[in-house]
């Protein structure tokens, strides 16, 4: 065979390949395994019959701010966890760009902001982001108790970094996990995610 | 830790930058009272200024406005549809009766790669023109302050938000406006924005499952071409776009967005060539594919 043909093929192959593990929505969502903050391993599997939600996350991005330094964020997790929903942060910057965190900054910075996640998950490789797809900061997903990618997109309606657009904002992740506890469509299954790029390794 | 540093930083410099602002320009704009002057206010990693095509406001006769980014080397701002990241600068106008902003006008925008991201907009020198329209009924005789309210986000590798409020003051005059020092660059911005296409080129896509075929009747190949959609959700931003040029004109590949649930009634967009850009309405038909014609794959 040619190179030429060869290259094509492997083109071909991995087009294939990322097409079935990417997310979507209506789809399974791809299993992972990743470590938190506090060095406990968390696979999506695992969480079979819960809600999940994904919060990309990045401390030093302006729209990240937004959320946390008016507490919007918190209290998101606070309250859908108080539900029964596993809220799992992802950090997928890598070391040497904005927003990497070692696991003892990230449990000082949760503290300090009073974050309730169920875990922070640290992926300095980008695997998880990657395997998402996972573009800016924050970027939300959420996964059904039956393992289904139910929503992809952004945290709400207003793509801006001012935190005085929250308060008239409709927040689409309250929107699906309500109307999905209700055993209703999700009206907004997917949006724009607004923020940051991830900090990917390049 | 990396993100606090780095937000103090961004407050330090911010303030630095506003207090340079404050000395220079008495903290809003400054304008000279007869002449359309610009005054640049600091924003970070650059200046932004509004200017106006025109020295004096004539009755009935629509001016135009720009707001100028100069930013340094490698730092940008978004497009109306900014891609993967980001978001486009906003404009909330402080206009006296009489006068009403249209809608920003968006010059082509340029690929901004991140890999794995693509964003859209504009590196170091961009100015968006935004028509002001004039009510035939207005006094002349007095000077007007035409003022906004600027939001947009400075980004390099990081993004900075960046506030300003901007002013002009322009006189209203019976007779017919003169030209402003800086009408030449609303000239040179002129040419970036897209045009309407050709009626000939009759713009149509394909829905090939899992991208879409957009053919152009441009009546010749355009190597070089590329598709910036308007609205986010329905292609890729950063997947390749396959150009094939056919006999009529040009047809480019561009992969669906994993985001995108629905079937898509118009694919709508600025195709950018490298003699200018033009605006595409695409009807999406969902009609039997026909192979691709053979041609250079570009």
């Amino acid at each position: 065979m040619k190179p030429g043909f060869i290259a094509v093929l492997a083109i071909i192959l991995m087009g294939l390949s990322t097409a079935a593990l990417a997310a979507k929505v209506g789809e399974p969502a791809p299993n992972f395994t990743a470590t938190d903050s506090n060095g406990k391993t968390h696979s999506l599997a695992a969480y079979h019959g819960k809600f999940v939600v994904l919060e990309w996350h990045n401390q030093g991005c302006p729209y990240t701010q937004k959320h946390y330094n008016s507490g919007n964020m918190e209290r998101l997790q606070k309250e859908w966890t108080q539900k029964g929903v596993v809220w799992l942060t992802v950090i997928s910057s890598a070391p040497g760009t904005q927003g990497y965190v070692t696991a003892d900054q990230e449990n000082d910075y949760m503290r300090r902001m009073k974050a309730a996640p169920t875990a922070a998950l640290l992926d300095p490789a980008g695997d998880l982001g990657h395997l998402y797809g996972a573009k800016t900061t924050p970027h939300m997903f959420i996964i059904n108790p039956d393992g289904v990618l139910i929503y992809d997109g952004a945290i709400d309606d207003k793509p801006t970094s001012d935190a005085a657009d929250i308060p008239t904002a409709h927040n689409y992740v309250s929107l699906a996990l309500s109307e999905a506890m209700a055993g209703k469509p999700v009206s907004t299954p997917a949006s724009r995610p607004y923020g940051c790029s991830v900090k990917y390794t390049h | 830790m990396p993100g606090k540093p780095h937000a103090a930083e961004i407050h330090a410099s911010g303030f630095l930058q506003l207090a340079r602002a404050s000395i220079a320009l008495a903290f809003f704009v400054i304008t000279a009272s007869f002449c359309a002057a610009e005054g640049a206010v600091a924003i970070p990693h650059g200046t932004v200024a509004l200017i106006s095509q025109q020295r004096t406001i004539q009755p009935g006769h629509a001016i135009r406005l720009g707001l100028r980014f100069q930013l340094e080397k490698g730092w940008h701002v978004y497009w109306i549809n900014p891609g993967d990241s980001g978001e486009p600068p906003r404009l909330e106008w402080h206009l006296p009766a009489g006068l009403r902003a249209g809608a920003i006008q968006w010059p082509a925008p340029n690929r901004l790669p991140i890999p794995p991201l693509m964003d859209y907009g504009y590196e170091g020198e961009v100015l968006l023109p935004v028509s002001i329209h004039i009510s035939s009924t207005l006094a002349t005789g007095r000077e007007l302050t035409l003022a906004a309210e600027m939001k947009a986000i400075v980004c390099h590798d990081v993004c900075i938000p960046a506030k300003a409020r901007l002013s002009l003051l322009l006189p209203v005059r019976g007779e017919r406006p003169r030209e402003s020092a800086e009408a030449a660059m609303f000239r040179a911005a002129h040419k970036d924005l897209p045009w309407p296409a050709p009626f000939s080129w009759k713009p149509a896509a394909r829905d090939l499952g899992d991208s879409f075929e957009l053919r152009v009747n441009t009546g010749h190949g355009a190597p070089g071409a590329w598709f910036a959609p308007l609205e986010p959700l329905q292609i890729e931003n950063a997947a390749p776009q396959k150009n094939v040029t056919a006999a009529t004109g040009l047809r480019l590949i561009l992969k669906k967005s994993d985001q995108l649930l629905k079937p898509l009634a118009r694919l709508r967009g600025v195709l950018v060539m490298p003699e200018g850009a033009y605006m595409i309405d695409a009807p999406v038909t969902s009609a039997p594919v026909k192979p691709i014609e053979k041609g250079a794959v570009r």
